[in-house]
C-alpha cells in the first residue's frame, strides 16, 4: 500500500449557505463519498463538467477547502498525514509537499511582484533557504527547467503572455520541491497551440522528478493525452475511474459514454454521433435520490431513481458507479 | 452563381492606444454565401471578433479602417456598403436586422434588471411594426423551437433564473426571432460544458436548415468547426491564412500555421502520438513581424526563410479555391 | 548600406530598451507613463506644486508679515499697486509705483483717501530685507521684493492694512496645513477600520460597518456649531487650529474607510492570494505583500481627492465664524471682511485670494482625476 500516495475514503465536502432564517440551511454537496487513490509518480486525470465538484476535490486534498466527512490520507514515505485533523505545524510541512496551479494564469499572478520575486515567495515564507543566494540560485534553476531565462525575472507579469505565465505559475509551483502538484484546469485558459507546449513541461517535469500530478480538466482529449489514470466526475460523485486507456475501450458508465460522444471529431465527415444527452445537470443543493444520473441517463430505471449505485470493480484497476454496468458495456 | 451575402474586401482596421496604431485586422478578404456556414478559426489577437464586429460596425470609437476597406452586404437584390452607414436608422439593418450576433457570454449579454421576454419583445419592436401581443407570441414560439421547456413561463423570468446551456438557447431565440438572413456567433459554445456544447451546436445546424440563413461561426475550437462549418478562414495575427471548404482545410491543411494548429489537438484516436505545439509565442500586435506574418514560428520555411521574413506572400489560389497566403505555396506552383 | 544597417540596428536596439523598459517597469512608473500622457493633469500637477511650495515659502515671496504687526496704516482698503515700467514721465529699467499721501477734505466727504501722487516714484529692490520671519527653524529677513520707500501691496490691502498678497500665500500655507492633518487622521483611522473591516469580513465588518455608517451620517454644521460652542475663547489660535483639523479628519474617515474595505474584499478573493496561502503565508505577509500595494494607487487618488474638501470645509467653517479667527491667516478668515457690503462694493480687491484658492482646488482635483484614470495600469492588459 505504500504505493498510494494520497487516498480519499468517502470524503465529502459540503459547503452551507446561508439560510432564510427558518427551516433547514441549505446545503451545497460539493463532494459526496468520494474513494480515490492517486499512486506515487503517476498522472492521476479528474474530468467533469461544471457542477462535478472536480475542483473542490482537488482543494480539499490540499486542504483549502472543509472537509466535512470522510478523510483525505496522506503519505510519502517520510511524512503521513490524516488533512481531516491535521495539526498547525504538519500543515506547514504539508505545504511544502503539496502545491496547486491555477487555471487562469492572470489572476494567479500578483501584478505587482517582479518573476523572481513570485517564484521566490514560497521559498521566503515556508523559510526553506537561508540566505537570498540560496534563493536566487534555486529560483534560476526552476526558472530554467520551466523555460525562462534570466531577463525574465526580472519583469513584470504584465509583460508576459498567457503561456508565459502559466509557466511562471508552475515555477511558482515547483519551487519548494514539491511531491503532489494540483493542476486545476491549468491549460483551460490557453491558446490550443500553446495548450500542447504547457501539457508537454507538465509532462517532462514529471518524467525528470517523479512529481505526482492530479490534473483537473473538462476537456476529456486532454486527459486522455496526459494522464495514466481517469476518474471521471459528475455533480460530486465519481462515476467511473479506470486507467486510461480502459476507460476508453470498455467504457462503461453511460455519462461517460455521452461524454466521449459529445466531443465534436474532427473528421468532417463524422456527423451525427450516437448519444446526446438531453436536459441540465442539476443543482448540487437539491441532488437527485438514487443515482445522481438518473434525471439525464438514457438507460434510467426505477431502480437508478431510488438505490444509490455501488462502487465497484468491475477488473482490475477499473471502478464505476453504476446499476447496470455490466449490461451496458 | 447567386451573389454573395456579405463580401468583405482589404478590411485593414487598426485601433488608436496608448501605445500607438495597433494593427488588429490586415487586408482580409472573404464572402459568405446565403444558408452557408463559414468558420472563421484563429487564437487570441487573431482578429477574428473585430473582424465580425466590423461587419455590424460595433468595433469602438478609437477603430481606424483604411479607405480601401469594404463590407458589402447584399440583400433582396441591394447592396448595402456597411462601413458608410453613420445613422442609427441606416444602421438599423446591420444591427438586429439583417445581421445578428450571439456572444460567448450570455449572462453578459442579458440586461440583468429586465425579464428575457421584455428584451426579446423589444428586439422585435424595433426591427419590425408588429404590436406587442405579436412579438410576445413570436418570442414565445422561438422560445419553445430553441427547445426551451416551458417557454410562457421562462418568458417572465430573468437572466439569472436561467442556466448557462439555457441562457445560451435564450440568446439564439432572441437573435433569430427577427429572421437575420446572417448569424454571427462570436464564441458562442466555449462557455458552455460539452455535453451542453453538443445540443447548442445541433441546434444551430437545425435551425440554418429551418430558415435558410448563414452564420459566421467565430472560435477556436476546430473540433467544433468540422462538425458544423462548410467552409473555413484561418485567421493569425490579424492575417486570413488560409480560406477553403472544411474538408479541405481539415483534411489537407496548405498553411504551415493551420497544420501546426492542427497537430497540436490531441487526437483520441490515437493516444500514443505526441502533442506538438507550434513554437514560440504569438507576437504582441504591437510588434508585428515583418513579411509572413507567421515566419517567427514557421518551422516549414527552410530554405526560403529569407523570403519570409521580407515579403509578404501574396494569396495562391487553388483549382478548386482553396486560398492560402503562404511563399511555399506560390513556389509550388498552382495546386 | 552599412548606414542604414547601423541606423536600423540602432532604431531596432532603441526599440528593444524600450521594450524592456516596459516590461520591468514598476507599478509606479506605469501609473506615471499613463499620468503623464494626460495635459490636464499634468498643467494641475504644475500648478499643484507652484502653489505649494509658495506656500510653504510664503514668508520668503511676499514682502510683508501678513499680521497686524507688518500693517500699512498709512493705506488702508488701499487698492492694488501694480509695478510700471514705463510712464509719462519716462522708461525706467526698474519697476516701480507711485507713492500716496492720506488727505482728508471736504471733497473726499471727510473719509480719509489716498491721492496718488505720479511724480514721486518708489523703485522696487529685490531680496531686500525686511520683517523677520522663521522658517524650519531658522531665521531670515530676506524677501524676494519690496520698495525703496513705504510698502508695495500688488493685492491691495485691507480694512486693517494688511497687505493682502502677503496674506493670500500665508493662507495658502495654513489651509494647506490643516487640510493635510485632516486628511492624515482620516487616512489612518480609515486604513485601520476599513482594513479590519475588510480582511476579516464576517461579524466583524458588519459592526464595524454600522459604526461606519453611524458616523458617516453626522451632519457636519450642527456639529461644529456644538463644538465651538464647547471650545474655549481663551484658547490660542495654534490649538483652535488643531482642533479644527482634528474635527475634519474625524468626519471625514468614514467615506476612505469604505474604499479601503471594498478594495481589500474585492483583493482578498484573488488567485494570487490564495496562492499565497497556500504556501502557508501569514496574514500580515500577505496584507503587506499582495493587499496593500494593490491598492496604494486607489488610495493616493482618494487622499488627493479628499484634499478639496478638507480645504472647502475650512474654509467654510471660518467664514461662518465657527472656525479659524483672526489673527490667523486663511482664506475663511480673509472673506470674513468681504461680507460688509462697503467692502463688496467699493475694495473689490479683498476677492483676490479667491481665485487663487479656485486654482487650487482645481489643481487638487484634476491631478486627482487624472491619477485616478492612470491608477489602474493592469487594466487594460487583461485578456
Amino acid at each position: 500500500m505504500s504505493d498510494i500516495l494520497i487516498r480519499a475514503n468517502n470524503l465529502s465536502v459540503h459547503f452551507p449557505l446561508r439560510g432564510l432564517g427558518f427551516g433547514e440551511r441549505p446545503v451545497v454537496r460539493a463532494c459526496e463519498g468520494i474513494n480515490i487513490e492517486i499512486e506515487k509518480g503517476s498522472f492521476f486525470g479528474l474530468v467533469g463538467e461544471s457542477g462535478s465538484g472536480k475542483t473542490t476535490l482537488g482543494r480539499a486534498m490540499l486542504k483549502a477547502a472543509p472537509i466535512s466527512h470522510g478523510e483525505v490520507l496522506y503519505d510519502d514515505g517520510e511524512v503521513n498525514y490524516s488533512l481531516g485533523d491535521i495539526g498547525k505545524n504538519e500543515l506547514k510541512d504539508y505545504r511544502t509537499r503539496a502545491q496547486l496551479i491555477f487555471q487562469d494564469p492572470y489572476a494567479a499572478l500578483s501584478p505587482r511582484m517582479t518573476v523572481r520575486d513570485i517564484i521566490a515567495e514560497p521559498l521566503e515564507v515556508m523559510g526553506l533557504t537561508s540566505s537570498r543566494e540560496e534563493t536566487d540560485a534555486r529560483v534560476r534553476e526552476i526558472a530554467a527547467m520551466c523555460r525562462l531565462n534570466l531577463e525574465h525575472l526580472r519583469r513584470f507579469p504584465h509583460a508576459f503572455s498567457g503561456g508565459q505565465r502559466q509557466r511562471i505559475s508552475i515555477a511558482r509551483a515547483l519551487v519548494s520541491g514539491p511531491r503532489f502538484i494540483v493542476a486545476d484546469e491549468s491549460v483551460a485558459a490557453l491558446d490550443v497551440s500553446i495548450q500542447a507546449d504547457v501539457l508537454n513541461l507538465l509532462n517532462k517535469i514529471q518524467q525528470e522528478s517523479g512529481i505526482t500530478f492530479l490534473f483537473i480538466s473538462h476537456d476529456l482529449s486532454v486527459i486522455a493525452h496526459t494522464c495514466d489514470f481517469v476518474a471521471v466526475m459528475y455533480l460530486g460523485q465519481i462515476v467511473e475511474s479506470a486507467p486510461t486507456r480502459k476507460l476508453f475501450s470498455e467504457t462503461s458508465h453511460p455519462y461517460t459514454r455521452a461524454l466521449l460522444s459529445a466531443i465534436p471529431s474532427l473528421d468532417p465527415d463524422v456527423r451525427g454521433n450516437a448519444q446526446k444527452l438531453e436536459g441540465e445537470i442539476p443543482s448540487p443543493i437539491n441532488p437527485p435520490p438514487g443515482c445522481r444520473f438518473n434525471t439525464r441517463c438514457p438507460h434510467a430505471q426505477e431502480r437508478c431513481r431510488s438505490e444509490v449505485p455501488e462502487w465497484r470493480e468491475l477488473s482490475s484497476g477499473h471502478h464505476v458507479a453504476c446499476h447496470f454496468a455490466e449490461e451496458l458495456s | 452563381m447567386s451573389k454573395p451575402l456579405i463580401s468583405v474586401e482589404n478590411l485593414t482596421l487598426s485601433f488608436k492606444t496608448d501605445e500607438g496604431l495597433v494593427t488588429a485586422v490586415n487586408n482580409v478578404s472573404f464572402e459568405l454565401a446565403p444558408g452557408e456556414v463559414l468558420g472563421l478559426v484563429g487564437e487570441s489577437g487573431s482578429g477574428k471578433s473585430v473582424t465580425a464586429k466590423s461587419l455590424m460596425m460595433l468595433n469602438a470609437e478609437n477603430s481606424v479602417y483604411t479607405k480601401d476597406s469594404k463590407i458589402t452586404l447584399n440583400i433582396d437584390d441591394r447592396d448595402y456598403d456597411v462601413l458608410s452607414l453613420k445613422r442609427p436608422a441606416e444602421q438599423k439593418i446591420i444591427r438586429g436586422g439583417a445581421i445578428s450576433m450571439i456572444f460567448q457570454e450570455p449572462m453578459a449579454s442579458f440586461a440583468p434588471a429586465i425579464t428575457i421576454g421584455e428584451q426579446m419583445v423589444e428586439q422585435l419592436m424595433i426591427h419590425s411594426t408588429m404590436t406587442r401581443n405579436e412579438a410576445r407570441d413570436i418570442s414565445i414560439e422561438m422560445l419553445t423551437r430553441v427547445g426551451i421547456p416551458e417557454p410562457a413561463q421562462r418568458f417572465g423570468q430573468y437572466a439569472f433564473e436561467f442556466s448557462g446551456g439555457m441562457r445560451q438557447r435564450a440568446m439564439i431565440a432572441m437573435a433569430l426571432s427577427t429572421k437575420p438572413r446572417l448569424l454571427i456567433a462570436d464564441e458562442p459554445t466555449t462557455a458552455l460544458d460539452v455535453t451542453i456544447q453538443a445540443q447548442v451546436i445541433d441546434l444551430m445546424k437545425d435551425l440554418v436548415e429551418e430558415f435558410h440563413m448563414s452564420i459566421l461561426f467565430i472560435t477556436h475550437d476546430l473540433g467544433v468547426i468540422a462538425q458544423t462549418a462548410d467552409r473555413v478562414a484561418v485567421m493569425y495575427l490579424g492575417n486570413l491564412v488560409e480560406t477553403g471548404t472544411v474538408r479541405q482545410v481539415i483534411n489537407s491543411p496548405a498553411h504551415p500555421y493551420t497544420r501546426g494548429l492542427l497537430n497540436s489537438l490531441p487526437k483520441l484516436d490515437d493516444l500514443d502520438a505526441p502533442l506538438t505545439p507550434v513554437p514560440g509565442d504569438i507576437p504582441s500586435p504591437l510588434d508585428r513581424p515583418s513579411g509572413c506574418v507567421f515566419h517567427t514560428r514557421c518551422v516549414e520555411s527552410g530554405d526560403i526563410a529569407e523570403r519570409c521574413r521580407t515579403e509578404i506572400p501574396i494569396t495562391t489560389i487553388g483549382s478548386d479555391n482553396h486560398r492560402v497566403d503562404c511563399h511555399l505555396a506560390s513556389k509550388g506552383g498552382a495546386a | 548600406m552599412t548606414d542604414t544597417a547601423t541606423i536600423e540596428a540602432t532604431d531596432a536596439s532603441v526599440d528593444q530598451s524600450r521594450k524592456e523598459a516596459y516590461f520591468t517597469a514598476g507599478q509606479g512608473q506605469l501609473i506615471w507613463a499613463r499620468f503623464k500622457k494626460q495635459r490636464a493633469a499634468m498643467i494641475g500637477a504644475g500648478v499643484l506644486i507652484f502653489l505649494v511650495l509658495s506656500g510653504i515659502f510664503a514668508s520668503f515671496l511676499t514682502p510683508y508679515d501678513p499680521t497686524i504687526a507688518g500693517r500699512n496704516a498709512d493705506y488702508q482698503n488701499g487698492a492694488p499697486q501694480i509695478p510700471k515700467f514705463w510712464d509719462e514721465n519716462g522708461f525706467s529699467a526698474r519697476p516701480f509705483i507711485y507713492s500716496y499721501e492720506r488727505t482728508r477734505s471736504i471733497e473726499t466727504n471727510f473719509r480719509w483717501v489716498s491721492k496718488i501722487n505720479r511724480d514721486k516714484r518708489r523703485y522696487m529692490v529685490f531680496f531686500t530685507e525686511g520683517d523677520s520671519y522663521t522658517l524650519f527653524g531658522m531665521e531670515f529677513n530676506t524677501h524676494l521684493f519690496g520698495v525703496d520707500e513705504g510698502k508695495i501691496h500688488l493685492f491691495g490691502t485691507d480694512g486693517t492694512g494688511k497687505d493682502i498678497f502677503s496674506r493670500t500665500f500665508h493662507s495658502i500655507n495654513t489651509s494647506l496645513a490643516v487640510g493635510t492633518i485632516g486628511v492624515l487622521l482620516a487616512f489612518v483611522l480609515a486604513l485601520i477600520i476599513g482594513g479590519i473591516s475588510g480582511y476579516y469580513g464576517g461579524w466583524i465588518d458588519s459592526i464595524l460597518q454600522m459604526v461606519t455608517d453611524a458616523v458617516r451620517t453626522i451632519p457636519a454644521i450642527p456639529l461644529f456649531m456644538a463644538i465651538a460652542a464647547f471650545i474655549p475663547a481663551t484658547i490660542s489660535s495654534e490649538g483652535r487650529f488643531l482642533i479644527i483639523s482634528i474635527i475634519l479628519g474625524f468626519i471625514g474617515w468614514p467615506t476612505l474607510a469604505r474604499r479601503v474595505r471594498t478594495h481589500l474584499l474585492t483583493e482578498r478573493n484573488q488567485e494570487y492570494v490564495l496562492a499565497a496561502q497556500l504556501c502557508g503565508a501569514s496574514s500580515s505577509h500577505i496584507i503587506g505583500r499582495h493587499l496593500l500595494p494593490s491598492f496604494t494607487s486607489y488610495i493616493i487618488v482618494d487622499l488627493i481627492i479628499s484634499f478639496p474638501y478638507m480645504v472647502l470645509s475650512e474654509t467654510a467653517l471660518s467664514f461662518i465664524g465657527l472656525g479659524l479667527k483672526e489673527p490667523v491667516n486663511s482664506l475663511g478668515v480673509m472673506l470674513q471682511n468681504v461680507t460688509k457690503a462697503d467692502v463688496l462694493l467699493n475694495y473689490q480687491w479683498n476677492f483676490i485670494p479667491v481665485i487663487f484658492f479656485i486654482t487650487l482646488v482645481l489643481a487638487f482635483v484634476f491631478v486627482g482625476d487624472g491619477l485616478r484614470d492612470a491608477a489602474d495600469p493592469y487594466s487594460d492588459n487583461k485578456k
